[in-house]
């Protein structure tokens, strides 16, 4: 047996998962195998993206969590051996693969920035960060599967194939998980957009008083951005909220442009902007580890730059 | 009343790495911490032990030189520690971590709720709580960001993508919390010289039975390069408007 299997939590991540998957499952001529739990009506749709198998997880009760599947996944790839299983790097997700390779006795790369196949020994070559980002670890994993949690937005969505056939078979009911889900709480919209936002400006201590973020917003406003911040700001002086906050243990942007005011370039937040396609800084200290990860850097004080900035930006 | 443990790692601390002429990564003048996280996991045990009654004990499991991170947790509350160690666990794997620590704490401790952080400083691979809930067939709640006991179920407040959850679980549980969830207490002297009169159980490899062998490789460790221009301006009008033109030139403004 083997196989190449993905799981994600929506459509979106499924296509990213898809993408990859076929690459792989096509360099080991074996099957490309989706695992379906949110919508049982897209399993068509991941055959027709290039799954040649979909598994269909049976819809959970209102208050039970992702983890009551891990008991049917774990004994559905015992039974199917499958080669790889690259799951969605969500928070969950996170959390169930880990449980899952326990459970199958194997390795798991967190946080996998890129892979490729080793056509020498077969095995996946996995990327991700350490130390804060300063790092880059490369593993493989000696067991099987072979698994991975991938962030959101690493791959880019697989185009679709046309009408193909494919399998698709249910799994088994998973009993009643101890864990219950008592309330959710749905995040207000606002936060959220940061993350696909073409411009975003980042606030770190430079900024003295909570009265001058008007002028990393005014800044925002004139670009058509949002604004985020390191983790001082919002865990510490708490002027923004945290879901705002950009770094490793934060949320990661990848904007158009991104412009650190008063951002002294610690690595646990550059980790988190490295996929900008343009940065840019505005610090006083000309030796502030920023500016070696920025394309533009402005040496001054913010309190003069960023006004002219805007000024000259609003002409 | 509740038995906690809380599980810590003693970690590189990141911000000493340099990064060499040649694009190595450099550790010659590093200096060690307990990961980040875990300290808030270590101030999360004794808030709920101040609060509920019950017992704190912290473990870890390290190199014999992590010594002085034994000593640091003990400052921060708990009352006693497990110290299982090896020379041979300089760069362990998040699953044998997770095996180690479920072997021990199966055969020697008590416990109702145990509490990680949510990754590691160092290779943040956030597995070792998941992991070790899974070897010891307990339920886990990851990213909490609240925490209270009643009734002997853990209410956790978890932080997902979209939003919170607000969950319940029967103990025994494992719960890992980020960083939000409290401010982890600064240890005065007096803590400090406390925590040399608390006892330290030593575990060595000898005291268990298991023999975990890595699962995952590495294969390198490079420094991450981000090549980027590095242009620099000074804050002159005409150099804030170069520095416009160039983000005009670059497409990213209109």
């Amino acid at each position: 047996m083997a196989g190449v299997w993905i799981f994600a939590e929506n459509q979106e991540q499924s296509l990213e998962l898809l993408n990859i998957g076929t690459d792989l499952a096509a360099q080991l001529e074996t099957k490309l195998v989706s695992l379906l739990y949110y919508n049982h009506e897209m399993a068509q749709d991941h055959i027709n993206h290039g799954a040649d198998e979909v598994l269909l997880l049976p819809p959970l009760k209102g208050d039970q969590l992702l983890d009551a599947y891990i008991p049917t996944i774990i004994s559905e790839a015992q039974k199917e051996e499958p080669d790889i299983f690259l799951l969605a790097g969500t928070i969950r997700g996170k959390e169930i693969a880990a449980r899952i390779a326990s459970g199958l006795e194997t390795g798991l790369c967190s946080e996998c920035i890129g892979l490729s196949l080793d056509q020498e020994t077969g095995l996946v070559e996995m990327d991700r960060l350490v130390y804060g980002g300063a790092g880059v670890q490369k593993v493989v994993c000696s067991k099987r599967p072979q698994m991975a949690t991938i962030p959101a937005r690493t791959f880019e969505a697989v185009a679709e194939q046309g009408a193909r056939q494919g399998q698709i078979r249910e799994l088994l009911t998973p009993p009643q998980a101890p864990v219950k889900i008592l309330e959710r709480r749905p995040k207000d919209r606002k936060s959220q957009d940061i993350r696909e936002a073409r411009v975003v400006i980042g606030v770190g201590r430079g900024i003295e008083k909570q009265e001058d973020m008007v002028l990393a917003q005014q800044l925002a406003e004139v670009l058509g951005g949002e604004i985020g911040c390191t983790r001082p700001i919002s865990e510490e002086m708490h002027w923004l909220s945290e879901d705002l906050c950009i770094g490793l243990s934060g949320i990661s942007v990848k904007p158009e442009l991104y412009i650190g005011v008063g951002i002294s370039g610690q690595i646990q937040h550059v980790t988190g902007i490295r996929d900008a396609k343009v940065i840019c800084a505005v610090n006083s200290d000309e030796n502030a580890p920023i500016f070696e990860v920025a394309d533009y850097g402005i040496v001054g004080n913010l309190y003069e730059v960023v006004p002219q900035l805007i000024k000259e930006l609003k002409k | 009343m509740p038995n906690i443990v809380t599980c810590f790692k003693w970690v590189i601390d990141e911000a000493y790495i340099r990064t060499d002429s040649s694009g190595h990564l450099d550790f010659g003048s590093v200096d060690y911490k307990i990961s980040d996280y875990d300290r808030n996991a270590i101030e999360e045990a004794v808030r709920l032990q101040e609060q509920y009654g019950g017992s704190v004990v912290a473990v870890t499991v390290g190199l014999p030189e992590a010594t002085k991170g034994i000593k640091d947790a003990l400052s921060r509350g708990p009352e006693k520690a497990y110290f299982i160690k090896d020379d041979s666990f300089k760069n362990l794997e998040p699953s044998q971590t997770a095996s180690i620590m479920a072997e021990i704490i199966n055969a020697q401790i008590e416990f109702d709720l145990i509490i990680c952080g949510e990754g590691s400083s160092d290779l943040y691979a956030q597995q070792v709580g998941p992991r070790l809930a899974e070897r010891l067939g307990i339920p886990s709640i990851s990213f909490v960001q609240k925490l209270e006991i009643k009734d002997n179920q853990v209410i956790a407040e978890r932080k997902i993508e979209d939003g919170v959850e607000l969950i319940s679980a029967p103990m025994p549980v494992l719960v890992t919390v980020l960083p939000d969830i409290n401010s982890p207490r600064i240890p005065g002297l007096k803590d400090t010289l406390g925590a040399s009169k608390k006892p330290v159980i030593e575990i060595t490899r000898n005291d268990f039975s298991g023999n975990y062998e890595p699962f995952l490789q590495t294969k390198s460790i490079t420094a991450a390069s981000m090549e980027r221009n590095c242009e620099k301006f000074t804050d002159s009008s005409e150099d804030i408007q170069r520095f416009i033109d160039a983000l005009r030139k670059e497409g990213v403004i209109g």
